[in-house]
């Protein structure tokens, strides 16, 4: 199979919550300064426990880049798509702001872009992939939570922390089959 | 002393030491500069395209290596130089958010002069040629009413064109620098010093077993330690975190003990106590190296876990246990350093502990210990300046009483001095010290104040003492990027290039990694504005014209200054002075404007201070656990705990801490990080709060005996019930931060000034505050 089938696998027990990654996908992706416009985010999960016993993970998050695509289906004008990589992106030309793909995301991953007049979100910095570089987000992160590749190549770093840790995906009820994968340490 | 002695002391004090720079000669020097900054003011760009420049981040103090991708002269993104392994490959959310510095709507755009009354915040644009008259007129003017240089004070902070502000510091001759070390890392520099002759550093990729005490190494980056926090953690590798806050970093920890604040002392020592009366320490190590172990292990023996436990409320059995892992990884393990240590005022006893725990148990100079830093040496100038007759000495060497920076209780009383700060530094001096004194008036007056790059209406404890220092001043200005509180308090605001606009000095980043980098322009500078060097140049330019600014000093000496510093260094080209710095390493200068780092080795080094014959930098020669020097000094030669002051009922200790995206109070004023947090709020314990009756988001005021602030509640288990805290960096009171202006509470506002009077250390947890609902 000579096709690319890109995917992120993150550990996030590694995550300081240093949002590098936010910083750097804003930056990159000319994300306005506006609440509400994001195209990742890191959140602090809930704080388990009582003083002094205490417990907290974070957990970064973005688009998921779903195989089973609930916001391709739904979109009338076929702005959102997928490409033979796997990755998830808006056509900003074809889309008419009906925000029907924001509301049939599980992830909360898209928004309007006032500059674009169209949804946006995480694209895996598509242009970026062309060059051999990185993800913004991937590149940046202080203590690589986030790891990039190919899941069709067996030698990738994703495959082959795929295949030595259990991992679990956000939402899997809702069988959109993400391509994150989320490892357990 | 005779004059020629003095003269000579002078010279040699204030030129830095190495090898004189071979008269340049470089065509068309400053002329150049000047021409381009011109062309860009008008907004054209030449540069069309797509390129990657390498240089280094300024957003902290890390200096991290970056790459930037320049799309048609305009900056695109800052990415991580992957090849400058110190930053281990990363930019954080400071160093991404640098991409907006140069764009920043608030940037100051053209020097400044003040036309309405002092921080009514009204200016009018001047030309620089004006401006460094004006600041040359007002040296002059100052010098010749009180007949003394030394009424200047010169506030800085560390950069790499710090070195060029020192350089007109030297050129005006006077001795009141005012650097950032004492508020900031004076007590850890001087209490680790005092036991190895050093500052050393923590191997955190291969320690494995660590002790950290308030080091937030997950929300206060330093790099390389706070990558191999968890991007290198070796595995297996033990993390005890002791701080009265539950951190990001608690969050990574294998243990948190919620320390009662201001007792870490007692904690270290019930640790070394254990070691000590079990005979788990390294005995040889000891032998060969140590200095007063059999002063340390009488001293020590009272300090058991049992007593410790009842002082900073960690179980004796969980003090036990770190005692036992510490020696049985030893010398894998450490007590991590810390940076800001601007605590206690018994700081400097705490970090002393914190060497000698480390030292006794042999975790020195080896992988996963502590290790002294190395470095890589490069060329230094030499320039030459005048010894000046009307300059006094430094004025917070001279204060006398220190009661009024010192808190009452058994600290002081008993063990820590209260007429002098016993190790001022020369350069750095100590700010609480030297506001003291400039308030006082009783040495002598200060009347002039020139800062770069700090800004201490809002760094400095205590901003309503700040700021009536500077209401005596006769003139004030301030070199920064933005309109800082200072300059927007200044007669005369300069606005430098920013780090992305300019040239910078090579610097050698000393440590187990030692590395060198550089800044170089990645984009031309967008406005009216200079860097330091440039500004410095212009300011001495006007100065020489001035015959009274040099009429007490020999006239040969003004030669060889104007020879040395004037046209070798000033009036040059940076790359001229970056060239020289690198003229040891053939090709080096090439491959660091390319690659954007040099370096020697990219190995960690080991040992070099673990050999046969090894001399410390302290009296003894050895590993002081017994300090001779303080003996003589009449400090205690080893720690001595006594008990720190304790809040009254109904009040709480304030403290400090660090978010991961901001830096001090720079860079809050940045849209990309003011996006993460636009106010910070009191974090406040869940009981505490409902005794109160203060509910999460409540807006609440926080009152000290100096100021009171209004801030949002966080209501949190995150936090003991003694204590509250909020970050630093708001509350702001200069309309020109337009993002931060007025939002959230401020830490200068409410800090009382207390001092560490070893090291001249502002103690910034020394303050008691009252929390009411708004």
């Amino acid at each position: 199979m000579n096709e690319k089938r890109y995917a992120i696998v993150l550990d996030t027990k590694k995550c300081l919550n240093c949002k590098a990654c936010t910083v750097a996908c804003r930056v990159e992706n000319e994300v306005p300064h506006e609440d509400g416009a994001y195209r990742i985010w890191v959140t602090a999960l809930e704080l388990q426990g009582k003083f002094p016993d205490l417990h907290q993970d974070f957990e970064p998050s973005q688009c998921q880049h779903c195989q089973n695509t609930p916001c391709e289906s739904v979109c009338p004008t076929h702005a959102t798509y997928k490409t033979p990589e796997g990755v998830v992106l808006v056509d900003y030309d074809k889309c008419i702001l009906c925000k029907a793909c924001m509301t049939a995301c599980p992830y909360d991953a898209r928004f309007v872009h006032e500059h674009h007049k169209a949804i946006d979100k995480c694209t895996m910095c598509y242009h970026r992939l062309a060059e051999g570089r990185e993800p913004a987000c991937v590149e940046t992160c202080p203590t690589k939570v986030r790891v990039f590749g190919d899941l069709n190549d067996p030698n990738s770093q994703v495959s082959k922390l795929l295949d030595t840790n259990r991992y679990y995906r956000l939402k899997e009820d809702r069988n959109t089959n993400p391509r994150l994968y989320y490892i357990i340490k | 002393m005779s004059f020629s002695n003095l003269k000579l002391s002078r010279r040699k004090f204030l030129a830095a030491s190495g090898v004189t720079l071979a008269a340049a000669s470089v065509a068309n020097g400053l002329g150049t500069i000047k021409a381009v900054a011109n062309e860009h003011a008008e907004g054209k760009s030449k540069s069309l395209g797509r390129k990657f420049v390498p240089s280094s981040c300024a957003m902290c103090v890390n200096k991290c290596g970056l790459i930037a991708e320049v799309v048609n002269g305009k900056i695109k993104k800052l990415n991580p130089n992957h090849k400058f392994f110190k930053s281990r490959s990363m930019l954080c959310a400071r160093g991404n958010a640098g991409a907006e510095e140069p764009y920043n709507p608030d940037r100051l755009k053209a020097p400044l002069l003040r036309v309405g009354k002092r921080g009514e915040g009204q200016f009018k644009e001047i030309s620089w040629d004006e401006a460094f008259k004006i600041v040359a007129k007002n040296l002059d003017e100052i010098k010749r009413k009180y007949e003394n240089r030394s009424s200047v004070v010169f506030y800085s902070t560390e950069g790499f064109q710090e070195e060029f502000f020192h350089f007109l510091v030297q050129s005006y001759g006077s001795t009141n620098t005012v650097r950032h070390p004492t508020l900031c890392l004076a007590s850890v520099i001087q209490g680790w010093s005092s036991v190895f002759g050093t500052l050393p550093d923590a191997d955190m990729s291969q320690a494995e077993f660590v002790i950290m005490l308030g080091a937030n190494r997950a929300e206060s980056i330093v790099t390389p330690d706070t990558i191999d926090f968890q991007k290198n953690r070796p595995k297996g590798q033990q993390i005890v975190y002791v701080d009265p806050r539950f951190t990001f970093t608690a969050t990574k920890a294998d243990k948190w003990y919620p320390i009662k604040p201001g007792t870490d002392l007692a904690f270290i020592l019930a640790i070394t106590n254990v070691i000590v009366e079990e005979g788990l320490y390294d005995k040889e190590f000891v032998d060969k190296f140590t200095y007063g172990f059999d002063k340390l292990k009488e001293h020590i023996k009272p300090y058991t876990p049992e007593w410790a436990e009842k002082e900073c409320e960690i179980p004796a059995s969980e003090i036990r246990w770190t005692a036992h892992q510490f020696a049985k990884y030893a010398p894998r393990s450490l007590v991590y350093p810390g940076r800001r240590t601007s605590w206690y005022v018994n700081d400097t006893y705490m970090r002393r502990a914190c060497g000698i725990l480390t030292a006794i148990v042999g975790s020195w100079d080896v992988p996963g210990g502590i290790v002294p830093k190395s470095s890589i040496p490069l060329a230094k100038h030499d320039p030459l300046f005048p010894f000046f007759e009307m300059a006094e000495g430094r004025l917070d060497a001279k204060i006398g009483s220190l009661d009024s920076i010192l808190p009452k209780d058994e600290r002081t009383a008993a063990g820590l001095p209260t007429d002098s700060c016993t190790f001022l530094g020369e350069k750095d001096g100590s700010w609480i010290t030297f506001r003291e004194a400039a308030l006082k008036g009783n040495v002598y007056p200060i009347k002039g104040m020139i800062t770069y790059k700090q800004n201490p209406v809002e760094s400095a404890p205590n901003r309503a003492k700040t700021l009536k220092m500077m209401e005596q001043m006769d003139f004030i200005c301030t070199i920064d990027i933005q309109m800082s509180e200072t300059a927007w308090y200044s007669d005369l605001v300069l606005p430098e290039s920013t780090y992305l606009e300019r040239w910078d000095p090579c610097h050698s980043l000393s440590g187990i990694w030692p590395i060198v980098t550089f800044r170089q322009p990645v984009i031309d500078p967008l406005f009216n504005t200079k860097s330091m060097q440039e500004i410095a140049a212009g300011i001495v330019n006007e100065m020489l014209k001035i015959p009274t600014l040099w009429d007490d000093a020999d006239p040969a000496d003004v030669e060889d200054f104007k020879a040395t510093l004037v046209e070798e260094i000033l009036n040059q080209p940076m790359e001229e002075f970056i060239k020289h710095q690198l003229s040891k390493y053939p090709g080096a200068f090439e491959q660091i404007k390319k690659e954007g780092v040099f370096y020697l080795s990219d190995k960690p080094q080991y040992g070099k201070m673990r050999k046969e014959n090894t001399r410390f930098k302290t009296k003894s020669g050895k590993i002081e656990l017994y300090n001779l020097k303080y003996e003589e000094k009449g400090l205690d030669p080893l720690p001595v705990y006594r008990r720190p002051s304790q809040p009254e009922p109904g009040k709480y200790r304030f403290i400090l801490g660090r978010h991961a995206w901001n830096t001090h109070a720079g860079t809050q004023n940045n849209g990309y990080l003011h996006q993460i947090q636009k106010e910070n709020s009191l974090w406040i314990n869940t009981k505490e709060a409902l005794r109160l009756g203060i509910k999460n988001g409540d807006y609440v005021v926080v009152k000290s005996k100096v100021g009171e602030q209004k801030v949002k509640a966080y209501v949190t288990e995150k936090i003991r019930p003694d204590c509250v805290f909020y970050a630093h960096g708001f509350g702001r009171i200069s309309k020109g931060l337009s993002l931060v202006y007025n939002k959230g509470a401020s830490q200068a506002a409410i800090l009382e000034d207390k001092i560490e009077p070893i090291s001249g250390n502002a103690a910034m947890h020394e303050t008691f505050v009252e929390i009411k609902k708004a």
